[in-house]
């Protein structure tokens, strides 16, 4: 199965975004956890695009296409805003996280220990997507 | 989101109903930063109706929670995490650093203890 929507960069969405692949997650046979593990990855991934790479311009689009079959869910993230690679942050001081200098950093650490697979890519004309993973243990 | 406050034995209990996101995080902060600037330092963040949180709503968390200890010598107490919740806060290991409690009555009490 495979679904594919555009939604503008609002931080809004992001709800919206969170019923769709739960729905889809089971769909795909995982369990409630499972679930929310992928919710928080695309959540992240979403977040970073609308912020940083759209600039909450609301006038500005992304898509996401989400596909399934049993066990198995690929998210791919589309969007041609900002010059921005997100693997250009450091992971966070996990023992230090409130005496340190920032909270920055924790989504793409989400992304990496949820997911089996987040990669992200910047095409030739300048789209750039975000491609997560997630298989049923 | 929805936000509500009980005050008990001079601790703000603030029981958040919703989406804790980069979409309602700035809400939150607003909210208890408002309470601290009258005077507030005892803190309990009640999540029992939070089916959801990100690193936008646990920055907020940490943000809260470092300056009410290093600066007003009071303390951010969590309650009532949800199953994903919890995990988030496991894996980020927020767990080891902040009190979390089963429920909003211990993480009131906590403060007399």
């Amino acid at each position: 199965m495979q679904q594919s929507y555009n939604f503008p960069a609002d931080t809004a969405v992001l709800a919206k975004i969170g019923e769709l692949v739960a729905n889809a997650g089971r769909s795909a046979g995982f369990d409630d956890i499972e679930i929310g593990d992928i919710q928080l990855a695309l959540d992240e991934v979403c977040t970073n695009t609308i912020i940083h790479g759209l600039k909450s311009d609301h006038s500005k689009k992304f898509q996401l296409v989400i596909q399934w079959n049993q066990g198995e869910i690929e998210i791919l993230i589309h969007e041609s805003g900002e010059p921005f690679d997100p693997m250009d942050l450091d992971d966070p001081n996990l023992e230090n996280l409130l005496e340190g200098p920032s909270a920055g950093g924790l989504g793409l650490y989400f992304l990496r220990e949820l997911m089996d697979e987040a990669d992200f890519r910047i095409g030739r004309d300048g789209v750039k997507t975000w491609r997560i993973v997630k298989r049923k243990a | 989101m929805k936000i509500e406050e009980n005050i008990l034995n001079d601790v703000s209990r603030v029981s958040l109903e919703g989406r804790f996101d980069a979409d309602t995080c700035d809400t939150v902060e607003a909210f208890i930063r408002e309470r601290i600037e009258k005077g507030r330092s005892q803190f309990v963040l009640n999540m029992e109706n939070v089916p959801f949180i990100s690193s936008a709503g646990l920055r907020v968390v940490i943000i809260i929670a470092r300056e009410l200890r290093n600066e007003y010598q009071g303390d951010l107490h969590i309650s009532a995490l949800q199953p994903t919740v919890n995990k988030v806060f496991e894996i980020s290991g927020l767990n080891n650093v902040l009190r979390i409690f089963d429920d909003a009555e211990d993480a009131t009490l906590g403060f007399s203890k």
